[in-house]
């Protein structure tokens, strides 16, 4: 967790300065030359007489106006401020739902039309650092055996930049998961906002390759700025810190060695099955397929968000569902997250972006459930079992409808 | 509050229930409880964050809630209405349950603040406006004072619908095709209802497959058309499909909507009296539709 790469300090190239006054500038040149640009935008006024009312709750609370990562048409558009997007950034790799081919049968032929994967470029300007982080590790699983053509073409083609986050609110605990305010994972690039405009940090060749196409949008540097978005980035860091700070490799191991403790075994009680959380995560990448019959003699095949928050995500054909109620399915959550997928890929599969607590109407809290559960784990047993855990408790789980979760 | 405390304290020590379902104070405002010992009845609150319908928890599609034997749970006016739905559809027995009333005066929309704040037209939940059960019938205990009526929002939900319904019908189908082209299907507003009770809902069904799983316009369309109707008649405008929706879909426009129209065609309004005979459970001689008689 405390690897360094994981934080990604490092800076291919000397910062620049992007200028305010540039940025219209640098997204019109990046469109003119045919690249896609996309980033947070000001969410549309809301509709429900529902989302009026949270809207001046949410006032009353200090919180400002939603965002919404989108394609832009124009500088002006995206919105470089605090504030957390209601959707993760996956959604521009992985859409809620895609066609992943198209079939049409012709007497005895049946012509299958792929999707294709080789999309056009694009630039991503002002990402949350956790929303990023979560596509390196994402990228794992989409790679786990069989290669996902339409994510790796999409993370081939995209160049991410963050900005550096001043930390959203108590919800967010990037830093006890492996991540940072101002990390660079999965990212091209860092802005960090300063006096006049962003500092940007190339943080990879792809980064590199658009700030040196486009220099004349970017200035010099000047000492005072670089001062203060160091000040900026430790003291969001220090602040996120503070929020929540875990042993993941014992939670992990606690996980794995204790599926029937009644503190696991009892967490969905109050949860819905809504699947918000899954919907706006980072990281959760489960998906369906289905076969859509678009007309006689021709259809679609898509792929849709999933999640395993919901009964039909592990019912059989039989009837029988492993998974029967909710304490078992948020227990699966849990566990996918912070055991099996660090289990199997050596990373734990949470940000700490919050988004699940902030969205959950229910008053599930993650921050107080990782908190609970380190505490049970630096507990010491009554019997040693930390030697069970490792391979013997991927074993222990059964092996494998779990692990199998991709899609 | 006290009154509250002091009836759940009593309830659990005398084995009355083996669960108080209520409200508590988490870390991001009020949230739903779960106290299963007497003296944990102090987590116990209620004041105008508490939104949630805890209704939903009662519903059998909950097979974790099963583990609670007999169930005591606190209810607002709408609330209660969900629990009368329950009770006349045969879904939860009543010898079950200890039902907890409290008069209320309004709630906000959302529950995320520190504390409880007076409600003002702007933070106020716009369903509780005239709302018609504020001190509800079907209760066990009821406790509290009386409380004022709750405040009028800038617009009713009543005037939203009226507004649309003078658009022409091209309009108004592009008002509801535009709405509903957000929605992600997650589901979120079939998960939170307390009267979804269908074991296998139709979205879920795959041979056939009535409802495209996928969130395009085709499949939107006929999901939320299906949710709406199969809730016309039945829905007790408690709002929490609107409060759950991660993308702001108005569903209480189209629940009102339908509510208006039973109530039109079948002089029905829905009551937190379980007894009274529902539109769709009921036969008459004297209905106005002949097809039927």
């Amino acid at each position: 967790m405390t690897d360094p790469a994981a934080t990604g300090r490092a800076s291919i190239g000397a910062p620049v300065l992007l200028p305010r006054e540039q940025l219209d500038g640098l997204v019109a040149d990046l469109i003119a030359a045919g690249v896609e640009v996309g980033g947070p935008t000001a969410a549309g006024e809301p509709q429900s007489p529902a989302a009026l009312a949270a809207a001046a709750d949410a006032a009353l609370a200090g919180r400002g106006g939603a965002l919404d990562y989108r394609v832009v048409t124009a500088g002006a558009d995206l919105a470089l401020r605090p504030g957390m997007p209601r959707l993760s950034l996956k959604g521009l790799y992985l859409p809620q739902n895609e066609a992943l081919f198209s079939w049409r049968q012709r007497g005895a032929q049946i012509e299958i039309t792929s999707a294709p994967t080789a999309p056009g470029p694009r630039v991503v300007l002002g990402a949350k650092p956790c929303d990023a982080a979560a596509l390196a590790i994402v990228d794992q699983v989409m790679n786990w055996g069989y290669e996902d053509a339409l994510w790796n073409g999409r993370r081939e083609a995209t160049t991410v930049f963050t900005l550096a986050c001043g930390v959203e609110d108590e919800s967010c605990f990037c830093t006890a998961v492996g991540a940072a305010p101002d990390c660079t994972r999965g990212a091209d690039g860092l802005l960090t906002p300063v006096d006049g405009g962003w500092i940007v940090e190339a943080a990879s060749d792809k980064g590199a390759a658009v700030v040196a196409a486009h220099q004349s949008r970017f200035g010099d540097v000047s000492s005072a700025q670089l001062d203060e978005a160091a000040a900026f980035r430790r003291a969001a860091r220090q602040t996120v810190a503070a929020h929540l700070e875990i042993d993941a490799d014992s939670v992990r191991d606690w996980i794995a060695t204790h599926f029937d403790d009644p503190l696991l075994a009892a967490l969905g009680v109050r949860c819905n099955g809504c699947g918000a959380c899954a919907s706006v995560c980072p990281t959760c990448h489960c998906f369906d397929i289905v076969e859509e019959t678009d007309g006689v003699g021709h259809g679609t095949r898509r792929r849709c968000w999933d999640t395993c928050q919901t009964g039909k995500f592990t019912l059989h054909a039989s009837g029988h569902n492993p998974r029967a109620d909710q304490n078992a399915r948020f227990r699966q959550r849990l566990n996918h997250k912070f055991s099996i997928y660090p289990l199997r890929f050596g990373e734990v599969l949470c940000t700490g972006c919050g988004r699940c607590t902030r969205s959950c109407h229910a008053g599930q809290d993650l921050v107080e459930i990782l908190s609970a559960i380190d505490i049970a784990a630096r507990r010491p047993e009554p019997v040693a079992v930390a030697s069970a855990a490792g391979g013997a408790a991927t074993a222990a789980l059964g092996g494998t409808p779990d692990e199998a979760d991709e899609g | 509050v006290n009154e509250l405390r002091e009836l759940a304290r009593d309830l659990l020590a005398a084995e009355k229930v083996d669960v108080v379902i209520g409200w508590e104070d988490g870390r991001r405002g009020a949230r739903p409880a779960f106290v299963t010992a007497a003296d944990e009845a102090d987590r116990l609150i209620f004041d105008t964050r508490c939104v949630h319908n805890l209704a939903t928890y009662l519903n059998p599609r909950r097979a974790h809630l099963a583990q609670f034997g007999k169930v005591a749970v606190v209810v607002k006016g709408c609330d209660a209405k969900a629990v009368a739905g329950l009770l006349r559809e045969s879904q939860v027995s009543r010898e079950r349950l200890v039902l907890i009333g409290v008069r209320c005066g309004g709630v906000l929309e959302m529950p995320d603040l520190p504390e409880a704040v007076a409600l003002s037209g702007e933070t106020v939940a716009p369903r509780c406006f005239r709302c018609d059960v504020r001190e509800p019938h079907l209760v066990d205990h009821l406790l509290g004072d009386e409380q004022p009526d709750p405040p009028r929002p800038p617009m009713t939900i009543d005037e939203r619908i009226a507004a649309i319904d003078e658009l022409p019908v091209e309009q108004r189908w592009q008002f509801w095709v535009d709405q509903f082209s957000r929605c992600v299907r997650c589901y979120a507003c079939r998960q939170v209802c307390p009267l979804c009770v269908c074991e296998r809902c139709i979205a879920d069904k795959s041979q056939p497959q009535w409802i495209d799983t996928a969130s395009h316009p085709r499949g939107n369309l006929a999901w939320n058309i299906v949710r709406a109707i199969h809730l016309a008649g039945r829905c007790v405008n408690c709002g929490e499909c609107e409060r759950f929706c991660p993308v702001g879909i108005p569903l209480s426009l189209a629940n009102r909507k339908l509510q208006q129209i039973v109530k039109q065609r079948f002089g029905y309004v829905v009551s937190d009296d379980p007894e009274a005979p529902t539109p769709i459970g009921d036969y008459r001689l004297d209905d106005s539709q002949e097809f039927i008689r």
